[in-house]
Formats: C-alpha cells, sequence, structure tokens
C-alpha cells in the first residue's frame, strides 16, 4: 500500500516494487497465482516467463511477440493495464537487466511512420543501434524525409507501448526499443475540440504529449482562463445517432491559429488579450467566451441530457480524464471531442477584472448544473437564478463591452465615478431644494382593502403618490385637505398581479404597521399606469423616492416583463430577439409545472432584487447562490465500502467526504479533510483506504468510476486547499502531481 | 434672555466622537456658567436668577451651585436629566432662527477645530498614540480631578459667544481666493445645516444589567457599535465582544439583540407612541458565539465531545471556509419545530430546513430534496426574536421558541411565525443559523470589529489606566508631560477597575484575552507564528502524518462546553456585575485554551515520531499526566502574577 502522503519516497519505492516482482518472477519461475494481481496482468507475467524460459538468444524477437500481445490485450482494457506496463519496462532494473543479456551491438532497422509523407507512404526505415539516442534518431528521420520544415514539436510515439519518446538523451536501448517497435513520429502539440460550459465548442492546439494537467494548462492559457488547476477534460456524453445532422451544423470556433504564449498574458489590446486580437474570427471567439450566451430554448433543454439520479451524476464523474498522463496515452486522437469543465469546486480569487472568461464560464456551467438539474434547488432559488439570468442576459446584450477591460478604461472608469462624485457634490444643493418639488404621481386608481369584512371591492379614488407614501382623497379636487388615508410604503411587500390578456394590472401590497400586515390592492387602469406606480411602489417598499434615479429603469423593466406576457408562447420564435420565454430560464420540473404566464411574475418579484445589478455583479450574486446551495460542489461516485454488502455514494466536496445512502440519499457521515491523516489507494485491489484523526478508518473500492479519479479527486482539493495560502500566482505543478498522480507521479 | 443652547448642541453633533462632544459640553458648561455667575453677582438680579432656576426646562442646563457646577454639569450632559420622550431635532432647530442657527454653526466648528489642533499639538509633543482627555476623565472618581483641571483649559477656548470673532478664523487666509473659497465654504456650511436638520435623532433610555439607565441621544446615521462605543465610554465596562444592545417587546414578550451594523434609529421609529418596548445594555454570549466556537454550530451533528476537542486550527478553518469564501455557507441545519398555527392555539410538528434562502418545510407526503421542499419564509422582510415564556403565554411545547417578524409590527398578529424548539441549544442553533443567513458577512464582520475594539479597549485601559490622576491634568492633551505621564503609582481605584477588566477579559471570549500587555514595556501580544498553518496544513501529507497526534494536552484544556452556552438564564436581566473574583464561578464558560499556545507543543515534541498508526492510541497514557497538572487554573494565576508583577515596580 502506499501512502500518497509521503508522495516522494514512497511512490519512488512503489515504482520499483513491481520490477523486481517482475524480475524474482522470471529468474525463479515462480508459479504466478502468487501474485494477488488481476488477470490481465498475470497474462504479462505469464508471457513474459515464457520468454525467458523459451529461449534468451532469440529474446528480442520474442519480446516482440509479447508485447504483441500485451498490445492486444490492452487495447481491450488499456486503462487500467497501462500503469503495470509502464513499470514493467521502464524502470532501471529491467534495463540493466537487459544489458546484461546484450552480447554486443548491431545495427538494425527502425521503422518509422511520418505523418508529413502521407497517409499512404510506408514507414521510414531508420538504421539504427541500440546505443543511439532518441535525439539520433529524430535526426535521422528528418534528414531521411528531406522536407523542410520546423520539426521542433515533433516528437517519437510508440504505437504499442502506447508512449512518447520525448527523452532525446535516452538510448534506444534505455527506452527498450528494438527493431519490432513501430514508431510515428508525430507533432506534439495537435488540433482538439474543445467543448466549454457554455456549450460551443473551440478548436485548438493542445498538447498531446504532456501530461493531461500540462495540456490543460495550455488550453486555458489560449481561453485566458486563469487558474487552470481547477480545471479539467472530460469525455463528453455519447451523443444518439438521430443528432448527427446536427452535429455538421455545429458551429466551431477555430482558435488553432492563435499563437502559443509563454508566460502570463499581460498585455490586452481593445479589452481582449492580444492573442485574440489577429483575426475577426478570433474576436468573435472572444466575445463568445467572455460574454455569456442568451439563454437556450426550452426545447433544447428539455432535449439534452439530464442526470436523473445519483447514479447518472455518478456516471458523469467516471468521465474524467486521468491528469497524469498524455491525452494520446488515452487515447484521445487528433480532432476528438472533449469537454472542458470546472472540475475542483473551489475557485481561488475571483476577480472580475482578470477574470471576464473564467466568470463567464463559470456562470455557464453553474446555469447548465441548474437547467439540467444537476443541482437541486427549491422553487425560490429557482425563481432567483431565472430572474438573474435573464438580468445577466439583458445586461450583457445591452453593454456587451462592459466586461472588457483594460487600463484605458479603468482610467476611463475611475474619471466617471470621480464626475459622478462631483456632481453629486454640486448637485445635491439642487437636490435639497428641489425636495419639495420632488416627482410625485397622481392618477384615479381603484382601491381594495380585504381586511374590511365588506364586500365592495373596488372603489376608485384620487391617489397621489409622494415620497415614499401613498395618499388618497375623494376626488381631484378635494386632494389640498386631508386624505382619507396615508400610507407608508417602507419596507412593505409588494406583488404584481398582471393580466395582460384580461386587462387586469393590480398591485399587492402588505404594509407593515405595529397591529401587523394590511393588505391592500390597487387597480390600475392600463400598462402604463401599472408600471409607473409599481415602480414608484417597489422603491419606496426600499425607502427610496421617485426622485431616485433607478425609477426610469424599473419602469422600463416592469413594461419589458409585460410583454414578455402579452406575447403568446407559441410565437416565441419571432420575436426571440427581444423578448425570452422564461422556460428557458428554470429547469425542464419548472417548465412543466408552470405556465409561461405564471412563471413571469414570480420571476418578476425576484427580478426587483437584482434588477440593479451591474453585469459583474449579477454574475456574482448567481454563483454565489449557487455556492451557497447545499448540494453544491459535491462529486458523486458509487462506491462499496469495506465490510458493506451494497453500494453506496461516495460525495467528495471541497472540504470534506460524504456517505450517503443510495436507496435514501440520506447524509450518513461527513469526514472533513482536516481531520484526515493520510489516504492510500491500493491498485492493485483498487481500493482507496483513509484514515481520519481518532483512528477512524474507511476503506472503499470504486463502483462507477475508476479509483484514480477518486484518489485524483481527494488529492486535488487538497493541492486546492494548500493554494489559499501561496500568494504567488505560480502553480505548483510538481506538488499537484504528488497528490493526485498515484504511482505514475514522478 | 439667557438660555444655554445645550441640548441643541449636543443634538447637533453626534456625529462627532464622544471625545469631542464632551469636550464641548465641558466648554458650553463654562460659557453657561460665567453668564450664570454675572447673574448672581449682579445684586438686583437675584431674583431673576431664582426664577431662572424655577422655570428650567430640560434641554436648558442651570446650576444651582458654583463650586460643584462643573462635575454637575458634566453629570447632566452626560444623563440628560429629562424623561426619554422622543425627540426629534427639526422640531428643536425649527424654534430657533435661523441666525441663530448660522451663529451655532459657526461656534462648533471653530471649537472643533481648537480640540483637533490641541489634539495634534499633543500627539506631536507626547507621541502618545491617543490620550482622549474625557474618557479618562469620565473615569471612575472624576470629581476633584475634573475640577482641578478646567480651570487651565479654559483661557485656552475662552467662551465666545460671538460668531464674528471666530468665523475670520474660519476664513481662508488667501485673499484672492477668499472670496470664492468663502463662498463655497458658506454653500457647504449650508448644505452641512440642512443635511443635519432632515437628519432623524432620538432620545433613548437604554436599561442597564443592574436594571439602572442611561439616557442617550442616537441619530438616523448612527449604527449600533457606534451606539455600543458610546455606551462603553459611558459605563466603564470591559468592552467585550458579548455586549449587545436588546430590544424587548413585553406585549410580544419578544427579544432581541441588535446586530452591529443595524440602525437604532429605524427599529426606534417603529415603536408606537405608547410603547413599552425597552432597551437593554446586556451581555450576550450567544451573539457572536458562532465565531468563537464555529464547531458548535457548523458541525452540530457531530457527538458533543468530538467538537469540545476542536483545534483552534480547525476553527479557524471552518470560519475561513464559511465566511471567507466567495459565498456564506449557512450551517445546515433541520429536524422537526413546532410551529404555531395562524390564529389557533395549538402547535404542530413539522420538518424544517434552514437553506440560505429561507427556511423551508417539508410538505407531507413528501421527501426532503430540494424540490418538494415548500418554502416557509424568506428572510429578506422579517427579523428573528426570541419568544419567551411561551409556554404560558401561547402554551407553547416548551420555553425556547423564537418568532418571526416584520420589525414594524409590534403586536399579535396573523404575520407573526412562532417556531418552538425541542431544548435551548436546538433555539440557539436556529436563531444564530438564521442570523447568518440574514445577514451573511456583515455579521463577520461586525464581529471582527468588535474584537479589534474590544482588544485595542483593553489596550488603551492597560496603558491609560495609571496615568489618569495625572493626564486629566489636562483635559486639552496640550502638555507633553500628560503623553506620557505615568509618575507616580496609579491611585487605588484604577489599579481595582484595571485589574476587574482583565479578570472580566480573561472570563470573556477567546480573542479579547490575548495577554494584555502591562503598561508600559510594549509586550505585543504573540501573534501565531505565521508558518503554523502551513505546516499544520501538512498534517495530511506524509511527514507530519508521523507526528503523534497532540490531543491529550488539548483535551485537559477545558474547551467552552456548548452546553454550558445554552444554559445560560434565558431571561435578559442578569444580576449587576458581581466581584471579579465570584464572577469567575458564575456565568461565564471557564476560560477557554489560553492563546499562548506553547504547552501543547512541548509536550509534543518529546514523543519522536513512531508510525502513527501505532502511536495514536499511546500518546494518552503518557501525557495525562503531564497535562493535568497545570490545566487551566494555574496558567490563570500565573498570568495575574505576572500582571501584579508588572505592576509594583510602578
Amino acid at each position: 500500500m502506499i501512502s500518497t502522503d509521503d508522495t516522494c519516497v514512497v511512490e519512488g519505492r512503489r515504482f520499483h516494487r513491481p520490477v523486481k516482482s517482475n524480475l524474482s518472477v522470471t529468474h525463479k519461475h515462480i508459479a504466478l497465482t502468487k501474485f494477488s494481481v488481476r488477470k490481465l496482468i498475470s497474462e504479462e507475467h505469464s508471457f513474459s516467463l515464457d520468454t525467458e524460459t523459451t529461449s534468451r538468444c532469440s529474446e528480442r524477437v520474442l519480446k516482440g511477440e509479447v508485447r504483441d500481445t500485451l498490445a492486444k490485450a490492452h487495447k481491450e482494457n488499456a486503462t487500467t493495464a497501462e500503469n503495470r506496463r509502464g513499470t514493467f519496462l521502464g524502470g532501471s532494473k529491467t534495463e540493466n537487466f537487459i544489458r546484461k543479456t546484450k552480447k554486443r551491438m548491431a545495427v538494425w532497422d527502425l521503422s518509422v511512420t511520418v505523418e508529413e509523407l502521407g497517409v499512404e507512404a510506408p514507414p521510414l526505415s531508420i538504421s539504427v543501434t541500440s546505443d543511439l539516442h532518441i535525439g539520433g534518431v529524430i535526426l535521422k528521420i528528418a534528414e531521411m524525409t528531406q522536407i523542410k520544415m520546423d520539426w521542433s514539436d515533433h516528437a517519437l510515439w510508440w504505437e504499442q507501448k502506447q508512449q512518447w519518446l520525448l527523452r532525446p538523451a535516452w538510448t534506444l536501448d534505455k527506452c527498450g526499443i528494438h527493431a519490432d517497435a513501430r514508431l510515428t513520429f508525430i507533432p506534439q502539440h495537435k488540433p482538439l475540440r474543445v467543448g466549454l460550459p457554455n456549450g460551443a465548442v473551440v478548436r485548438l492546439r493542445a498538447c498531446f504529449s504532456g501530461p493531461l494537467f500540462h495540456s490543460i494548462i495550455g488550453i486555458c492559457r489560449i481561453l485566458n482562463i486563469r487558474h487552470p488547476e481547477e480545471l479539467s477534460l472530460l469525455r463528453p456524453v455519447e451523443e444518439k445517432k438521430k443528432k448527427k445532422d446536427k452535429e455538421t451544423q455545429e458551429q466551431v470556433y477555430d482558435l488553432t491559429e492563435v499563437p502559443l504564449t509563454v508566460g502570463n498574458i499581460s498585455s490586452l489590446q481593445n479589452g481582449m488579450p492580444v492573442h485574440f486580437a489577429i483575426s475577426p474570427e478570433t474576436e468573435a471567439a472572444y466575445k463568445m467566451l467572455s460574454v455569456s450566451q442568451p439563454p437556450p430554448a426550452p426545447e433544447t433543454i428539455a432535449k439534452m441530457y439530464r442526470p436523473a439520479s445519483v447514479v447518472d451524476k455518478a456516471h458523469i464523474h467516471s468521465r474524467w480524464l486521468d491528469s497524469s498522463r498524455s491525452l494520446m496515452q488515452q487515447g484521445i486522437q487528433e480532432n476528438d471531442k472533449l469537454s472542458l469543465r470546472f472540475k475542483y469546486y473551489n475557485f481561488h480569487e475571483l476577480e472580475p477584472k482578470y477574470d471576464a472568461v473564467r466568470l463567464t464560464q463559470l456562470y455557464e456551467q453553474a446555469r447548465w448544473a441548474l437547467l439540467l438539474e444537476d443541482i437541486d434547488c427549491t422553487e425560490e432559488e429557482m425563481m432567483l437564478f431565472a430572474a438573474l439570468q435573464y438580468h445577466i442576459n439583458k445586461v450583457s446584450q445591452s453593454e456587451p463591452q462592459a466586461m472588457m477591460t483594460c487600463p484605458a478604461m479603468d482610467d476611463l472608469e475611475s474619471a466617471l465615478q470621480s464626475l459622478e462624485v462631483k456632481m453629486e457634490g454640486e448637485s445635491s444643493s439642487m437636490d435639497m431644494l428641489e425636495t419639495m418639488t420632488a416627482p410625485e404621481l397622481h392618477d384615479y386608481l381603484k382601491i381594495f382593502r380585504p381586511k374590511r369584512l365588506t364586500l365592495k371591492g373596488y372603489k376608485q379614488y384620487w391617489f397621489s403618490f409622494k415620497d415614499t407614501s401613498i395618499s388618497y382623497f375623494k376626488s381631484k379636487e378635494e386632494s389640498i385637505g386631508e386624505p382619507i388615508q396615508k400610507m407608508d410604503l417602507k419596507g412593505c411587500e409588494v406583488a404584481g398581479d398582471v393580466n395582460v390578456a384580461g386587462q387586469k394590472f393590480c398591485i399587492k401590497l402588505l404594509i407593515p404597521s405595529p397591529e401587523g400586515m394590511n393588505e391592500v390592492y390597487l387597480r390600475c387602469e392600463n400598462e402604463q399606469q401599472y408600471s409607473r406606480w409599481m415602480a414608484a411602489c417597489r422603491l419606496a417598499s426600499k425607502g427610496k423616492n421617485l426622485a431616485d434615479s433607478s425609477f426610469t429603469s424599473e419602469v422600463e423593466n416592469i413594461q419589458n416583463f409585460l410583454t414578455m406576457q402579452r406575447t403568446n408562447p407559441g410565437t416565441t420564435s419571432a420575436q426571440a430577439d427581444d423578448n425570452i420565454n422564461t422556460h428557458s430560464l428554470v429547469s425542464p420540473r419548472y417548465q412543466k409545472k408552470y405556465k409561461t404566464k405564471q412563471l413571469t411574475p414570480r420571476i418578476l418579484e425576484s427580478y426587483q432584487n437584482v434588477a440593479q445589478l451591474s453585469l459583474t455583479d449579477g454574475i456574482q450574486k448567481f454563483l454565489q447562490i449557487w455556492q451557497a446551495l447545499p448540494d453544491f460542489g459535491v462529486s458523486y461516485f458509487v462506491v462499496r465500502f469495506k465490510g458493506s454488502r451494497k453500494d453506496e455514494v461516495l460525495g467528495i466536496a471541497n472540504n470534506r467526504l460524504i456517505r450517503i445512502d443510495l436507496g435514501v440519499g440520506d447524509v450518513v457521515k461527513t469526514w472533513r479533510y482536516n481531520n484526515m491523516r493520510q489516504w492510500n489507494v491500493n491498485w492493485d485491489i483498487r481500493q482507496v483506504a483513509i484514515e481520519f484523526d481518532g483512528n477512524v478508518n474507511i476503506a472503499f473500492s470504486c463502483v462507477t468510476a475508476d479509483c484514480k479519479i477518486v484518489h485524483e479527486y481527494i488529492g486535488g482539493y487538497i493541492f486546492m486547499s494548500t493554494r489559499a495560502r501561496e500568494q504567488s500566482d505560480t502553480l505548483n505543478e510538481e506538488m499537484f502531481h504528488k497528490l493526485t498522480g498515484g504511482h505514475e507521479a514522478l | 434672555m439667557f438660555c444655554v443652547k445645550d441640548f441643541d448642541v449636543s443634538n447637533s453633533l453626534p456625529n462627532f466622537s464622544q471625545i469631542q462632544l464632551n469636550f464641548l459640553c465641558r466648554v458650553w458648561c463654562e460659557k453657561a456658567f460665567t453668564r450664570l455667575e454675572k447673574l448672581k453677582n449682579d445684586a438686583d438680579s437675584a431674583e431673576q436668577y431664582k426664577t431662572v432656576l424655577n422655570n428650567a426646562k430640560p434641554g436648558l442646563w442651570v446650576f444651582t451651585d458654583a463650586s460643584n457646577w462643573k462635575s454637575c454639569a458634566l453629570k447632566s450632559l452626560i444623563h440628560y436629566s429629562f424623561n426619554p420622550v422622543l425627540d426629534t431635532l427639526p422640531a428643536s432647530l425649527n424654534e430657533l432662527e435661523d441666525n441663530d442657527l448660522d451663529a451655532l454653526m459657526a461656534d462648533l466648528v471653530a471649537e472643533i477645530n481648537a480640540v483637533e489642533e490641541s489634539v495634534a499639538q499633543a500627539k506631536s509633543a507626547g507621541g502618545a498614540p491617543k490620550p482622549p482627555p474625557p474618557k479618562t476623565q469620565d473615569h471612575a472618581a472624576p470629581h476633584p480631578a475634573v475640577q482641578n483641571n478646567l480651570g487651565p483649559s479654559i483661557p485656552a477656548f475662552a467662551p465666545s459667544p460671538d460668531l464674528t470673532t471666530l468665523s475670520p478664523a474660519l476664513k481662508p487666509q488667501l485673499p484672492e481666493d477668499a472670496e470664492a473659497q468663502a463662498k463655497a465654504d458658506k454653500i457647504k456650511q449650508a448644505l452641512e445645516k440642512l443635511k443635519e436638520a432632515k437628519v432623524k435623532k432620538l432620545v433613548t433610555k437604554v436599561t442597564m444589567s443592574d436594571e439602572s439607565s442611561k439616557t442617550l441621544m442616537v441619530d438616523e446615521r448612527q449604527m449600533v457599535r457606534d451606539v455600543l462605543d458610546n455606551l462603553f465610554e459611558k459605563t466603564h465596562c470591559n468592552c467585550s465582544v458579548d455586549w449587545t444592545l436588546i430590544e424587548t417587546n413585553p406585549e410580544l414578550n419578544t427579544e432581541r439583540g441588535f446586530e452591529d451594523h443595524e440602525h437604532l434609529v429605524e427599529t426606534l421609529s417603529a415603536w408606537t407612541r405608547d410603547s413599552e418596548n425597552k432597551i437593554y445594555f446586556l451581555e450576550k454570549v450567544d451573539k457572536y458565539a458562532v465565531f468563537k466556537n464555529p464547531q458548535n454550530f457548523y458541525l452540530w451533528k457531530k457527538d458533543k465531545k468530538a467538537l469540545q476537542d476542536v483545534k483552534d486550527k480547525d476553527k479557524e478553518l471552518l470560519l475561513k471556509e464559511n465566511f471567507c469564501g466567495t459565498s456564506i455557507i449557512v450551517p445546515d441545519l433541520e429536524g422537526v419545530l413546532y410551529l404555531k398555527e395562524d390564529g389557533k392555539k395549538s402547535w404542530k410538528q413539522r420538518y424544517f430546513l434552514l437553506r440560505a434562502s429561507g427556511i423551508y418545510y417539508v410538505p407531507k407526503g413528501k421527501t426532503k430534496t430540494s424540490r418538494d421542499l415548500a418554502c416557509f419564509v424568506q428572510f429578506d422582510n422579517v427579523n428573528i426574536y426570541y419568544g419567551k415564556e411561551y409556554k404560558n403565554k401561547y402554551k407553547a411545547p416548551t420555553d425556547f421558541c423564537f418568532v418571526l417578524k416584520h420589525p414594524q409590527i409590534q403586536k399579535e398578529s396573523q404575520y407573526i411565525k412562532y417556531l418552538c424548539c425541542d431544548d435551548a441549544w436546538t433555539m440557539t442553533l436556529w436563531v444564530t443559523g438564521i442570523r447568518i443567513a440574514k445577514y451573511g458577512v456583515k455579521l463577520y464582520d461586525n464581529y471582527k470589529a468588535a474584537v479589534s475594539k474590544a482588544t485595542t479597549s483593553s489596550l488603551f485601559a492597560n496603558r491609560a489606566a495609571p496615568s489618569t490622576s495625572t493626564s486629566s491634568a489636562a483635559p486639552a492633551a496640550k502638555t507633553p508631560a500628560q503623553a506620557n505621564g505615568h509618575a507616580g503609582p496609579p491611585p487605588l481605584a484604577t489599579a481595582f477597575s484595571e485589574a476587574w477588566t482583565q479578570a472580566e477579559n480573561k472570563d470573556h471570549s477567546d480573542l479579547s484575552s490575548l495577554p494584555l500587555p502591562p503598561p508600559d514595556p510594549t509586550l505585543p501580544p504573540p501573534p501565531p507564528p505565521p508558518a503554523l498553518p502551513k505546516k499544520d496544513k501538512l498534517t495530511i501529507q506524509p511527514q507530519s502524518g508521523n507526528f503523534p497526534p497532540p490531543p491529550p494536552p488539548t483535551m485537559d484544556f477545558p474547551p467552552p462546553p456548548p452546553d454550558h452556552l445554552l444554559e445560560l438564564p434565558p431571561d435578559f436581566l442578569p444580576p449587576p456585575p458581581p466581584a471579579p473574583g465570584e464572577q469567575e464561578s458564575h456565568t461565564l464558560p471557564p476560560p477557554p485554551p489560553p492563546p499562548p499556545p506553547p504547552p501543547p507543543a512541548p509536550a509534543v515534541v518529546p514523543n519522536p515520531a513512531p508510525a502513527p498508526k501505532k502511536m495514536s492510541p499511546a500518546p494518552p497514557q503518557r501525557m495525562t499526566p503531564v497535562a493535568t497538572a497545570p490545566a487551566g487554573e494555574d496558567l490563570m494565576s500565573e498570568l495575574m502574577l505576572a500582571m501584579q508583577k508588572k505592576r509594583k515596580p510602578l
């Protein structure tokens, strides 16, 4: 058992151990059964055993056979066997062993496929000796192809072993390459289609040779997302066949031409990183990245895959790629599609100024998680999310430049601010004097007070809205005298009761008084009247009067919502630009539960609390509420606890592990990371064992996902929590691998 | 004829610090006195003098005894001697003529300037951080000191009844700019005046723990924090973070502690004319309990025992996780509570859940998954109150009730929501949870402000106390001697009060119990070594995995038991502060683990790192004898000894 705690040492040990055992097997001809390893692995041993015993001189050839067979076997179960083989041939002891058995240096042919020569071209055959180093091989290849180009990005890929030969100084011998090896000479960076949290797809050049973690750093640098350690790639959910036609239509933003910059992107141009400014297409791509997408059509949401249970969610998490191995090693081909998602829900230093893309994509991921019911929320919360989505969409459409930041903009901003302050200072004297003439509303409205036991219904009076209170009089003529009643709306609750088709425009007021809340209904004649009075009531409930600058925008908002209600849901496509079908703001559950016109007023109700937020504030508020959800940030895995007979669910969150009953969904137990002493992974029986303070030990095997994924998740969160203390922006890549790599690290 | 507008002065000044205010009061008293003296000396006005006295109204200060008038004045200025009639400034301002206002304004500004100057002078001269004279002069035995000291200060601020003498001083010196500047100034003043006039001010009575009361003025812009600071100065209490302003409503039997960021005036204006509501000034442990022991609230599901030995760094981590992230995490509370049904007398059980967005309940036949929950209440428009003795009043199943209502509702109404918990701890959990959900990060900010206030004031008390007698000799803080004045032994009274504060501090919050630096040689509170947390973090890492866990020593320190907290008497009238000795055994939780970490640390060192698994059970046996011996008391007495030693040389 390895303790990942002491990664360096232990993993070193771990690295060598299997090698040793292999050797002992081959020499002593020990029966295989002694190894309590999985079938496939024993197969490996048996083959090497055979090789050894049959004949030593023809070792090379036979080994080739072995490897071929192995390669086949690996195709069946590539991921699991990978680790074993790596250790089998990678260790220095193996190398020594091979060296000993070798008689003398001989020249032999190595076959290398070069992509650049064309698909049909036969592989090059290069004569080499075993002590030739990789760099030399590459040099020979470059010479032989007689193509003059920059080969610097190319490297050798060993097909059968699914392994890159990246160390130019290593000899073929050291790498274990023999005549049977079929190598390909390919670029390390290849185009990859990446599905973003917002649903868009970008095509960009990703590193296929380094560990995935490294590739993601590169991808995030292109996309201008800070803190790439929080993201990872996963295999997308297989799409059904009938969607094939759709796929052809799918728009792909091509970013392959974007130069790969090194270091931090600091220079900005037109409010975007320099590398996006090379062409209109890339500029469009940046806009897509940094501005939230309009709400999807409700049908799209309904059609998309939604996890129906915890088990479904657990299956999604089995799709994460392994951070410590390269894309190529994980069977990802050029132009394959992968999804880029925030994997660790621990978002470090979100800074709107630098994180335009990151915030937007985070928002998109959160939004989709809610729309697709990946995370549950209550109805009230859903309405608030809907209101925020509506608001964010509206604001980002009206001021798409708001997110863009550049020094000049900052200056302008501060200049504007100071101007505002100045204006305020200057105008306040005017304001002061004008308080007497603050705008007022006067109209004939109808009032209904259900508190009284009469059945009189609505009665018309002359209403006047002044400051934060409503007074009403018998008629306009009598408005000079004492009002019949004066109601102060400060702290009251305002709700609308509107039916555009039925020409019903009611404002429901709950006005607090020492005796309780007074219910008052005001009925307006038309939309105009309603929106003005409604806006006034809303402002007054927050203690603002009509002079407040937000009054006009409030009126507009209300009118917008009214038009949303007026248009029939059938004609959604026609008016899609301007108005949103409120169904596209909520998850299918609520689409089914409520009709659009029922939904609209409820969203409007929540909307009044957020309508004044700026774009970034709106997004941040959305994220805050998302993060405050009880189920936020929990990744689920179906596991089998040691000593338990049934499958259970393990939730991994950023600060704790949760044991959940699969049937009922109740939390059985919670363990926090800060009480964790160590965790071990037994790769042989694929079991994760964790020790907590106070001698609490748990162990489980993973059912839905590979235990490497679980291990990586835990290690990843530990890594994320160490981050906060480091002030510098540099990413401690080595530490990440130590914590998440398992026995493959280093 | 003769009218000292003291009332108006203090009225219009609430945005000034207490220090400045007190000082101004004194100057005004001075003025009043000179006029009175004049009146008295005038032979034939003896009669008039009497009538003045007889006609004295609240707001007019009249001093009968010349020898004692100064202390009288101070006293009466601090304790407004009229009924707590709700009174607003605009009314009193309206009575004044416009030019009166002008004069008032000019007067005040000039005097404030003078104060600031003198303070600055004292600062530069003595280098003392902040020698606010009024504070010291407010001290236990102020009378003699004040009497001695006021005399010399008078000439510096000669009474200036006329605006003309002072207003030139306000004006800038440069002639070319002067006109424009003067105009701008005038506008500014006028604006300020207008703003001032619009600010709502109330006079209210605050009841202390011993049922005595103090009357004070609060204005619209003042937060509860400011009011508390005010009261700290007036009551000379220790400035522990637990001090709370509490609103009680006898009609509803409710009680609510104000949050520090709230505006008192807002609540006060919701009271009805004949309201019997009261404001109390009391220490309430549950005000900030969540920040002192976050584990009790966030890990409440774990067993009590485990919660008791939660380490400090784990507490910090909890606070960081829940209060310092992008969003505030509300404790996940759920459970059965009793709900008083609308208009009925019966209480019905329901399963409630707390979320950041509100309180929800599980409808009949539904599960407690988020989508099925029904919203019970959201927090935008309601405040949370404790309900007292509802077993009697509303036939509640227990006396542990809380109430959610709109702050303006003062009487029984169907819009009030009554909930009842099984025990006091559950109630504390819910009330605290709801406060977190409602106020979010503000609560934590308040706490941090309160802690810093508590630490600085205890520091200050410590530093300033010995210098009281001498320093108050120059209330204007002008003489350099005063600034570093710690000549001569401290008077008995101060020494006592100092000790009292210390004793108090020790008993209270973990944070304010930072070692109190002795008056003179600076001994900064030892901050935890910055490297420590990082190392701690690595416990998960292998190297430290070898470290035997250090729980035994920490276990032996009596940690503040959560039970204690709940068992606090629910009534809001704790007995008057007893003598320091008595105090300890009384209400407060046992001393928290003392701040300096040394004791546990050395205990760990002698056990060098055998395999963790085998080791962990072993340590307790080895450590217990070591750790039990000193425990909490010893450390405390040691501290006391140290303090006394420090004081002796002085």
